[in-house]
């Protein structure tokens, strides 16, 4: 059960930040913000959440086993994949500010 | 045998994946036993009381391909319509309920079932074992869905079928703007199917995750049982969203309760997010299964193994998670924040890419070995070809702006049954072809399935791929007329024409089924030789699988060698010596050996439990809510039955499953089935609990609402009801651990307590639902944790009741188990959503 739970454990943080930023991003427009963009205060919460989530892989990656054995190397996988999906998914909080 | 151990001495016991083989036995002898033990009971009879996978999974499958041919004549249907601009074949209203059940069959009474048949019938011959994990359940499921087909099929019968689009948007099917029981009818009847699809996703995952031959490991597993297991994951989380909302559309139709009405502080748009919610990740439900059965053929047709096997399993995983993150791209044009289309747009963007690994991983395969052109060949060409272009117009339509344009076209129609016949029909169309010597015993006759190959995939593309042409032209989908554009008439009518050649072409696959059952030649043991186990038994399989199990030397052979060996009884648990349903429970990582389950015989209470929630459901349909009440006492009866069908009963002693393996029966060991089957029940439940915090968090933070009226509610009061509730469910939780009678007993009360504050609560301090949407959502909520705490009470008077009849005994924990987790979990949710309520307050 481990070994799963270390499977899933970088996609679970990527659908974990997905959401969060998604509802946040939300709740910031829903605030105040006009369709103009997101006020800096709200703006920058996204991107320190989204670099924050990206830290957060770090232990992961070091939690994943080494080895070239596949048990070994599917965690190790997984935890890219979930990094990847983050950076791809949620750069737009840097680079897109309209509500 | 040996006597009786504790749980705890029985998980110590089996410390080894390696299991000595036992001494050859008398083939036919064992077969005799077993074909007593597991057959289904003679007759009609035997037909409604048969719980055995093969059975089942093949009823799933025959009764999906029935939907499938009514589905498509509905289709054509509405390609006559739509052969000329102004069609006076159907009239409008006729023409809703046609394309709204031939979505709604497609997906719910086809597609969906028909994976589930395939799992049922394939994941214990392929892994191993004997039956599915859950038997009653397997045919619980099949009777929901056939008894919510029929109610739906009856409608349309009727003139009464849902006419609103197989996404039901809302306020299209609200009672102003569908006042009869159409929209009722989609509500009630899917919902009731989909009790099939949680049950089959339940038993799937514990099958895989529990029941492989000893000494397969996760990482070793055959494709396709990674392909379910990540499909009944997707399962157990993407359909609880649809329930969610359509309890939620069904209570405001029924009783006015404004979820989804803006005057009254709803949002057409929280159904639209709950129905995209399972939407989206439905597509690679379907999708999973069927990559899975390429990944199991293409190899043995091209006489090599896989290509990338990690990089498949990983491929998966991102698949899984990434397809949860797609939904809002079906709501591209509903006014979504820009950001927000960024995230989606870029998610549906990257789920090309562990798609595409998939792809090259199959390329890869077919390079390195020898393809050889066999029917089964046939359709996976068919696919590749289809399926591909409908992931590149997929692409395409992940980016907003060509969404914008391009949303709700023609165009969108052809992608979506590019993914859907290229990505699923196809590839089942392989499986059958592939499998049918397995379930008939006969070998194919040639010349039938190839042409009606080649008719299909001819009909399929000339309807399909002209429809990109005819929506890019701007023509709009579901409508039943059009202007007379030049540009559209002559697309739209070569459309029909290649559509009626496409259902020639079904109609001839299914003739060379057909033929092939009933005029085929006898086929030898493993026609393709294939190295799975699923080959490793006779042809036809019988109702057993196999004779014995096999053991960690019989997963490095070829079938064709494990053959006669599992026959002669070389395996783990041979024959059917105690004349009881027995199969081996292994570990989750290596599949070590852990106990042996004791499965129940064949027996009519799904069918009775399954026909108590359709009198349910047909109460609700006719508006008779107090008699719906009612209904659910049998139901509920029956449930108790179920569950004392499950009680520690019979010979209880250990069990010799190979030459110095003494393992116990499931009664004595700890993390049975059933415990990891209600870990994935209640993984389903809290994804339902999540949708509504969902609604609540949607309704109360981004609909710029309607202001709900002045609360009625006294703080004071509303805080003290909720602290007796919170302090009965930590007892209850508490006592639970004690494992005594006495324990039980308190555990009753304090459930009670709770459930009397609760109903207090909601009588005296909550506001009319029918109000305001926050109202609503409040006893939406309120409700689910009180329909929990009632489950909690019934589960601990069942325990107590174990306890007087002497079930539960330092050996054997009967229900306790399963007391102990719903506990938790209601417990949990119930201070989850009273912090939540607390805190929305708060927000307003």
């Amino acid at each position: 059960m481990r070994w799963l739970a270390l499977l899933i454990s970088g996609p679970m943080l990527w659908a974990f930040l997905f959401s969060l930023i998604y509802a946040l991003h939300g709740w910031a427009c829903a605030g105040g913000s006009g369709p103009e963009g997101l006020d800096g205060g709200a703006r920058m919460l996204l991107i320190g959440v989204w670099v924050l989530g990206l830290i957060a892989f770090i232990p992961l990656l070091r939690l994943a086993p080494s080895g070239q054995e596949r048990h070994q190397r599917l965690p190790r996988m997984a935890v890219w994949i979930g990094l990847a999906a983050t950076i791809v998914t949620l750069f737009p909080v840097t680079v897109i500010t309209s509500c | 045998m040996t006597d009786i151990p504790t749980p705890a001495a029985a998980s110590a016991r089996a410390d080894s994946v390696h299991v000595a083989p036992a001494p050859a036995q008398r083939a036919l002898a064992l077969h005799r036993d077993l074909t007593r033990v597991w057959r289904n009971d003679r007759g009609l009879w035997g037909q409604i009381t048969a719980v055995n996978h093969t059975t089942l999974g093949l009823r799933f499958m025959g009764t999906a391909l029935v939907f499938f041919a009514i589905g498509g004549i509905l289709s054509m249907l509405i390609r006559a319509q739509l052969a000329t601009h102004q069609g006076a074949f159907l009239d409008t209203a006729l023409y809703n309920q046609i394309f709204t059940m031939h979505g709604s069959i497609m997906m719910f009474l086809f597609a969906i079932p028909m994976l589930e048949g395939l799992g049922i019938w394939l994941l214990p011959k392929l892994l191993g074992t004997r039956d599915m994990a859950f038997p009653r359940l397997t045919a619980l499921g099949y009777w929901c869905y056939l008894f919510g087909g029929l109610i739906m099929l009856t409608a349309l019968l009727f003139g009464v079928a849902p006419h609103d689009g197989w996404f039901m948007y809302t306020p299209l099917s609200d009672a102003t703007h569908s006042p009869g029981i159409n929209a009722d009818v989609w509500l009630l009847g899917v919902t009731f199917v989909e009790i099939s699809a949680v049950a089959a996703a339940v038993e799937i995952t514990v099958t895989i995750l529990r029941q492989r031959a000893p000494g397969m490991k996760l990482t070793e597993m055959p494709l396709f049982a990674w392909y379910m297991l990540g499909t009944s994951a997707m399962m157990l989380v993407g359909f609880p969203p649809l329930i969610a909302g359509s309890v939620l559309l069904e209570l405001e139709r029924a009783f006015g309760w404004p979820f989804f009405d803006p005057t009254r502080g709803g949002d057409p748009l929280l159904w639209q997010h709950l129905f995209w919610l399972f939407g989206h990740p439905e597509v690679y439900i379907i999708f999973l299964p069927a990559a899975g059965v390429m990944s199991m053929i293409i190899p043995v047709m091209c006489r090599t193994t896989i290509l990338g096997y990690g990089a498949i399993v990983a491929a998966i995983l991102a698949l899984v998670f990434l397809s949860f993150g797609l939904w809002v791209h079906h709501m591209f044009t509903v006014g979504i924040p820009h950001m927000a289309l960024a995230f989606f747009s870029a998610a549906s963007v990257l789920v090309a890419v562990p798609t595409a690994v998939q792809v090259f991983a199959w390329i890869g395969t077919m390079w390195k070995g020898h393809p050889q052109l066999h029917l089964p060949m046939y359709h996976i060409c068919g696919f590749f070809l289809t399926f591909v272009m409908g992931g590149l117009t997929g692409v395409m339509l992940a980016i907003v702006p060509f969404n914008w344009q391009a949303h709700d076209t023609a165009f969108v129609t052809a992608h979506l049954h590019y993914v859907l016949i290229g990505g699923f029909v196809f590839p089942m169309m392989a499986a059958a072809t592939y499998w049918l010597p397995l379930i008939t015993g006969k070998a194919r006759i040639r010349g039938v399935g190839e042409a009606a190959f080649w008719v299909i995939l001819l009909g399929f593309h000339g309807t399909f791929f002209i429809m990109h042409l005819t929506g890019l032209m701007g023509m709009p989908r579901r409508i039943d007329v059009y202007p007379d554009n030049p540009e559209w008439v002559w697309l739209n009518l070569t459309s029909s024409i290649f559509s009626f050649v496409l259902t020639i072409g079904f109609a001839m696959f299914v003739l060379d089924l057909i033929l092939q059952a009933t005029l085929g030649q006898r086929t030898r043991r493993d026609p393709w030789d294939a190295p799975t186990l699923d080959w490793a038994m006779p042809v036809p399989s019988p109702s057993y699988n196999f004779a014995s199990l096999p053991i960690s030397r019989h997963l490095g052979q070829s079938a064709r060698d494990a053959v006669l060996s599992l026959a002669r009884g070389e395996g783990a648990l041979a024959g059917a010596a105690r004349g009881r349903r027995e199969l081996l429970v292994t570990s989750v990582g290596v599949a070590r050996p852990h106990h042996v389950a004791i499965l129940p015989g064949n027996t009519a209470l799904p069918l009775y439990l399954s026909a108590s929630i359709g009198v349910f459901v047909l109460m609700m349909l006719a508006g008779q809510y107090r008699l719906a009440a009612l209904a659910l006492v049998p139901v509920g009866a029956l449930i108790w039955v179920w569950a004392r069908g499950m009680a520690p009963a019979g010979d209880l002693r250990a069990v010799e499953v190979a030459p110095n393996l003494n393992l116990p029966v499931h009664h004595c060991a700890q993390h049975s089935l059933a415990r990891t089957g209600l870990a994935a029940v209640l993984v389903a439940d809290g994804t339902l609990f999540v949708s509504l915090l969902f609604g609540v968090a949607f309704l109360s933070v981004v609909t710029p609402a309607t202001p709900p009226p002045a609360a009625g509610a006294d703080t004071v009061t509303s805080l003290v009801g909720l602290g007796v509730i919170g302090i009965a469910l930590v007892l209850a939780a508490l006592v639970g651990r004690l494992n005594t009678r006495s324990a039980a007993a308190l555990g009753l009360g304090a459930n009670l307590l709770a459930l009397a504050a609760l109903l207090w609560l909601a009588f005296s301090q909550m506001d009319d639902p029918t109000a305001h949407a926050r109202d609503a959502l409040r006893a939406a909520v309120a409700g689910y944790v009180g329909l929990h705490m009632l489950v909690a009470a019934a589960m601990a008077a069942f325990v107590l009741d174990q306890f007087r009849r002497g079930e539960i005994t330092p050996q054997t924990q009967g229900a306790l188990g399963a007391w102990q987790m719903w506990q938790h979990f209601t417990t949990a949710v119930a201070l989850l959503a009273a912090l939540v309520l607390i805190a929305q307050v708060g927000v307003s």
